[in-house]
């Protein structure tokens, strides 16, 4: 058997003995209260008494207590001895409860027990708390009762030493007998629980030392001084060492400084702890085996060992099961047994349409959303009042003129006449009230009201979202030079491919080449001189190797050295070696058409002396000529020649071409493509693109313009720039669409020249009015993204001369400067 | 606002780097609202007390805040952002004197560059002449040497009789000229041919030895100036009778993408050149390579370098001077010079004085500015009718400028004796 099951046993088995204890106990802790009130009452009485208690209740609690025990035991185990029974006599009132809880015994009357029992309680309140909180209800009864014990008590206490003497000369004499009482007393001791000795450890955990010099070791749970035991010197413990038999295993209790008489079985124990044995003396160290697990393949195997804990735990697969069931009918996807009857039921049931229910949903809502009021009838004026103020009232004009206007009631003043009343109560009743509250209800019945969407579009929001143009600097913004020196118009100015110089063709028949910087005329050639016309267009060979001049004077095409000042000495050499003799015409025939319209001319020695180097007369006079990105080639324009408007100039091999055979309209100019071999011709309204080596129409641009001035194209070589004498100036995105890009209105008169910048995303138009207007003309690379153009800057072009303004624009190959051929004879760059 | 103003009183201090004017230094509590001609007369009583030695009034110029006073002492601390609660510290120096118009020397030609020395002045005219003048006005000589107008002209030695000048032109060359004074006869010693397009600028170096040309071809070129023949020129080429004595580039400084428009010498190794691809180089001339790129965001038409401060000015298309620190990593303009109307065509800093330039802009106005002055120039020159193209401050007695009315204007910088 394991060993708490014998102590569970011995617990049993002590309880019958437990009355005997507990009754044992009682009266000691009686005995204890009494002292308790003895203290009290000591105090009350004298000095005589206190000391006394105090040393009878130490020296009492040890031996008395071991009296008692042995007294008791005695008793229980032996009939009662005579000796004893004196004894319990004279132990007075716990004797006698003794006796009632033992035998319960009637005699001694119900008001005994009771107060007895009243008595127990108070003391096991005693036990658990002070005992100066007893209740007030029984202070009266102890107070009758108590006296009459203490008066008994005293007695007894007076003669316990003398008693205490006797009795330990008795237990002497019994020590053999006494053996076994003794062990059940202090089995009882060890059995009970540790509160029992707690009540006399009242030093707590401190090493007994310190109390040495003090008459006491610590205090109980009444906070009383728990004495000394009385010192013994060496002839006391020799003494007691004869006399005492049980000597030998009394030792000391270091906490309370008590001897401590060791029971049969603490030295069985001890013996056992010595030997090396398990100290409980019924453990049975050679059980037998069991054998729960064996490598044998039972039959029927024994399962007799402890369960598994996890068959103590909720199962974990049943709990996700379960879970999962809670969700599914959380979220409705599953149904309870009671749901699903209910919604049964509910199908059973039979569904009538609710017929004095509103038609919409929810009554509350209808009408709310979309709620117009009514429009609010103004308030009433003075006019209106019963007692109108005098100046509402009409007076005899007045009348005169309600009167007059008696046909057409609607012009009147007032739609009614203010009337003065002495009170409220003469006011008669309004005879149209109810005609006007009629028409009121019509008008707001028969002209339904509706909710005008108003949109709030506000004149930014119109407004393309453009950059900052001071965002997209560099461009022209102001005049910084004037080139001065022509004495007529100036038509046509270009610059050379370096930006160094500028070229300039006008009315007086001169060209002019300046130094750009400076604004220095450096040379003047008399271009028109022979032919007796102005220059019309001017235009600097783009190739860098040639220093070439084209000027279109008149009929004549004119090519010219720029002169020694403008070029290098080097280039102009080999420009003039190249030019000097003509190549070999032989393997060429030109065909009459051609020949009939352009001549190459020899140049005679005076004129190349000018600087002429090739002169090429036409039919008509030119208006327009461009060169092609490589220098080679020059298409001229003709005035009205119809079929033959067109000239295509080949310097290198001194041949003229007539690209086109039919008259396609009223040619204004005509351009290379800066990359491909394509040309772009615009006539009155439509710039057709066409392929120079395939000989044929790319693409036809409508421009939308009534008359084409002319045109640029980018250098990119996808995007063009027209512009119109209707003021317009027209992008085409070749690669978008044929038709316009966009349409720029930026001029108040005709547009006669834009122009493309070569480097920055700029362009420019100039025209009649006096502006010339600067823009933004970003190309991307990128063909989601249409060109952004932006309008940047509008120039003060001055010196309008009858009519005319500005009539060529040249940006500067390299720089953001813009260069106008003005009116007023003079070149203007901008910077 | 100003009246407002007015009502302020300031606790200023005096100081200055001139001992020989100094004041006592004792706060001194004055109107916000002087202006300084009312500085300078309270300067003048100063001295007076205490140095009773200097006679005649003194004119004198006030710097606050690092700047040149020029309007009322409270306006200037408003720009500034300075608080008039502090005592303010003015210093002040003597005020560069007012230059005089001294002679006006007319040309058939405008006058494209100019160049002065301590007795002679050359300058070269859009007729492919160069002349030579005296500093009093007397034309010593006109020179037509070029094919095309001269753009660039320097002064390069003077050894006695002999003076040695360099001119460039848009002929695509430079010719270093000797000119005997006595004799007042001059010779094209050597025709310096390596440009493929018109020599725009020139500069010599300080030593003599050597001159950078920078031309419309983008290239800077390095030449030498000695008179005699190198012995690296070729047998060949030195044998054509009909190119003359003829010289070729010792190093030939490829960068820049536009035109030069202005070269400077900084030290014996370092060339300055500005171009009109906004950039402004530094050139290694040893290596030949480049040293360090300062950009601008618009085409520079002049550059020049003071070694006195270490710093260049610039004029740039537009109506702006920009001083430049190459010390600086950043191309951050240190300060902006505005007064011009017109583009700017010709800076040129003074050769003594490390906070003067000038500038001649095609306003007709030949500017005289004081480096801590960035709003108003010390001096308008006027007396140009057109565009003036041209200045010059080497001799520091002579302000020099050039203009297309065909005249050369002298101003005669006053006797200065601040060194």
């Amino acid at each position: 058997m394991p060993p708490f099951r014998s102590g569970l046993l011995k617990r049993k088995s002590s309880n019958k003995e437990s009355n005997s204890s507990d009754s044992e106990k009682v009266p000691d802790q009686s005995d204890e209260g009494s002292g308790d009130e003895e203290l009290i009452q000591g105090a009350l009485n004298g000095e005589d008494d206190a000391t006394d208690s105090e040393h009878e209740e130490e020296s009492g609690a040890a031996s008395d207590q071991e009296q008692d025990a042995v007294l008791f035991d005695d008793s229980a185990d032996s009939t009662f001895g005579d000796d004893e029974q004196v004894d319990n006599d004279s132990e007075g009132s716990s004797d006698l409860t003794d006796s009632e809880e033992e035998s319960g015994d009637e005699n001694d009357g119900s008001s005994e027990t009771d107060e007895e029992s009243v008595d127990s309680g108070a003391e096991s309140g005693a036990v658990q708390t002070p005992s100066g909180v007893s209740d007030a209800s029984d202070t009266e009864k102890k107070d009758t009762k108590q006296k009459p014990r203490k008066t008994r008590q005293a007695k007894p206490k007076s003669e316990t030493t003398e008693a205490s003497i006797d009795r330990l000369a008795d237990t002497i004499g019994k020590a053999s007998v006494k053996t076994q009482p003794v062990e059940k007393k202090d089995e009882y001791e060890s059995g009970d629980t540790s509160d029992e000795e707690d009540r006399r450890t009242t030093v707590g955990d401190v090493p007994m030392w310190w109390y040495n010099e003090y008459p006491h070791v610590g205090y109980d749970l009444d906070a009383r001084q728990v004495l000394r035991p009385p010192q013994r010197d060496h002839i006391d413990d020799f003494l007691k060492k004869c006399e005492d038999p049980d000597f030998w295993r009394t030792v000391r209790d270091p906490n309370t400084g008590q001897d401590v008489v060791l029971s049969k079985q603490d030295l069985e124990l001890i013996r056992r702890l010595r030997e090396g044995h398990v100290p409980d003396p019924t453990h049975d160290e050679y059980q037998p085996w069991v054998e729960w697990f064996s490598r044998e393949v039972l039959a029927t195997p024994l399962r007799a060992f402890p369960e598994h804990k996890r068959s103590f735990l909720p199962s974990r697969s049943e709990q996700q099961q379960i879970g999962r069931i809670v969700h599914a009918l959380k979220m409705g996807w599953t149904k309870t047994r009671k749901q699903l009857a209910e919604e049964r039921r509910k199908k059973r049931e039979k569904q009538f349409y609710n017929l004095w229910g509103s038609s919409e949903a929810d009554p509350a809502q209808r009408g709310l959303q979309r709620h117009i009021p009514a429009p609010r009838r103004a308030l009433p004026g003075h006019a209106e009042s019963y007692n109108p103020p005098p100046e509402y009232l009409l007076d005899k004009q007045e009348m005169k003129e309600w009167d007059k206007l008696s046909e057409t009631p609607w012009k009147r003043k007032y739609t009614f006449l203010p009337t003065r009343h002495s009170s409220l109560r003469a006011v008669p009743a309004y005879e149209r009230y109810t005609r006007e509250r009629f028409l009121r209800c019509l008008d707001l019945y028969l002209a339904p009201r509706a909710i005008k969407m108003r949109l709030t579009i506000t004149a930014d929001d119109l407004v393309p979202k453009l950059p900052s143009p001071r965002d997209l600097q560099p461009f022209p913004t102001t005049e910084v030079l004037q080139f001065k020196g022509h004495t007529e118009l100036v038509r046509s100015v270009d610059f050379d491919p370096t930006g160094q110089y500028i070229v300039s063709g006008g009315d007086d028949g001169t060209v002019r080449v300046w130094e750009c910087s400076s604004g220095r005329c450096l040379r003047t050639l008399r271009a028109g001189a022979g032919a007796g016309a102005g220059v019309a267009r001017v235009g600097w060979a783009p190739s860098a190797a040639l220093a070439l001049v084209a000027a279109a004077a008149g009929r004549a095409l004119l090519l010219l050295a720029p002169g020694a000042p403008a070029v290098a000495a080097r280039l102009a050499e080999r420009t003039d070696r190249l030019l000097e003799a003509a190549p070999p015409q032989h393997d060429v025939t030109v065909d009459e058409r051609t020949s009939s319209c352009a001549q190459w001319q020899h140049v005679a020695p005076e004129q190349w002396a000018q600087g002429v180097r090739i002169s090429i007369q036409h039919f008509k006079p030119i208006t327009h000529l461009a060169w092609h990105a490589r220098g080679d080639y020059v298409c001229v324009t003709l005035a009205e020649a119809a079929s033959r408007a067109v000239v295509v100039h080949q310097l290198s091999r001194r041949r003229s071409q007539l690209p086109f055979s039919r008259n396609k309209g009223l040619v204004q100019c005509a351009l290379f493509h800066p990359t491909r071999p394509q040309l772009f011709v615009a006539t009155q309204r439509v710039v057709r693109v066409y392929d120079l080596v395939k000989q044929e129409l790319v693409r036809k641009l409508l421009t939308g313009a009534q008359w084409i001035s002319n045109m640029a194209v980018h250098p990119g070589g996808d995007n063009l720039l027209v512009s119109s004498y209707d003021r317009k100036c027209i992008w085409f995105d070749l690669e978008l669409s044929s038709k316009p890009y966009q349409t720029l209105r930026l001029h108040g008169g005709a547009v006669r020249s834009v122009a493309f910048h070569r480097r920055y995303p700029l362009f420019a138009s100039a025209g009649d009015d006096d502006k010339i207007v600067v823009s933004h003309g970003m190309v991307y690379n990128d063909l989601l993204q249409n060109p952004l153009l932006v309008p940047l800057k509008q120039l003060r072009a001055g010196g309008r001369r009858s009519e005319l303004c500005v009539l060529d624009l040249r940006w500067h190959p390299a720089q953001a400067w813009l260069l106008a051929a003005c009116a007023d004879h003079t070149l203007r760059l901008y910077a | 606002m100003s009246a407002e103003i007015a009502e302020v009183q300031l606790q200023v201090r005096f100081i200055t780097k001139q001992e020989q004017y100094a004041v006592p230094d004792s706060p001194y509590a004055i109107q916000s609202n002087v202006q300084s001609s009312d500085l300078n007369t309270l300067i003048n009583a100063l001295l007076k007390e205490t140095n009773p030695s200097i006679e005649k009034t003194v004119e004198f110029d006030f710097l606050t805040c690092g700047e040149l006073l020029c309007t009322s002492l409270a306006e200037h601390l408003q720009d500034k952002g300075v608080s008039t609660e502090d005592t303010l510290e003015i210093e002040y120096l003597e005020r560069f004197p007012a230059p005089a118009p001294q002679d006006c020397l007319m040309h058939d030609d405008w006058v494209s560059t100019v160049h002065a020395h301590s007795n002679w002045i050359l300058s070269g005219c859009y007729d492919n002449s160069i002349h030579i003048w005296s500093t009093k006005g007397q034309h010593k000589l006109a020179i037509p040497g070029h094919t095309s107008p001269v753009k660039a002209v320097s002064w390069v030695s003077f050894n006695g009789d002999q003076a040695v000048f360099a001119s460039g032109s848009h002929d695509q060359s430079a010719m270093l000229w000797v000119w005997n004074v006595t004799r007042n006869s001059v010779d094209c010693v050597v025709t310096c041919r390596g440009h493929e397009k018109g020599v725009e600028c020139l500069a010599v170096s300080a030593d003599g030895n050597r001159f950078a040309t920078g031309s419309w071809d983008n290239n800077v070129c390095l030449w030498s100036t000695s008179l005699s023949d190198e012995d690296n020129v070729p047998a060949k080429k030195r044998s054509k009778p009909e190119l003359g004595n003829t010289r070729e580039p010792l190093t030939i400084l490829k960068g820049h993408r536009e035109a030069v428009s202005g070269v400077q010498w900084m030290d014996f190794n370092t060339v300055l050149s500005s171009g009109w691809d906004h950039l402004l180089k530094l050139w290694d001339c040893e290596l030949g390579g480049l040293k360090q790129e300062v950009a601008g965001n618009k085409a520079f038409f002049d550059v020049d370098w003071s070694p006195l401060n270490n710093s260049m000015i610039t004029a740039s298309a537009d109506r702006h001077i920009r001083l430049y620190d190459p010390r600086s990593t950043d191309s951050i303009v240190k300060t902006t010079f505005t007064s011009h109307t017109g583009w700017v065509q010709s800076v040129r800093w003074s050769k003594t004085r490390d906070t003067l330039f000038l500038s001649a802009g095609y306003d007709g106005q030949v500017k005289l500015w004081e480096t801590r002055s960035p709003r108003t120039p010390l001096y308008d020159l006027s007396g140009h009718e057109d565009k003036v193209l041209c200045c010059d401050w080497s001799n520091p007695a002579l302000l020099v400028s050039g203009s297309s009315d065909n005249t050369l204007r002298i101003f005669k910088a006053k006797h200065y004796e601040s060194t």
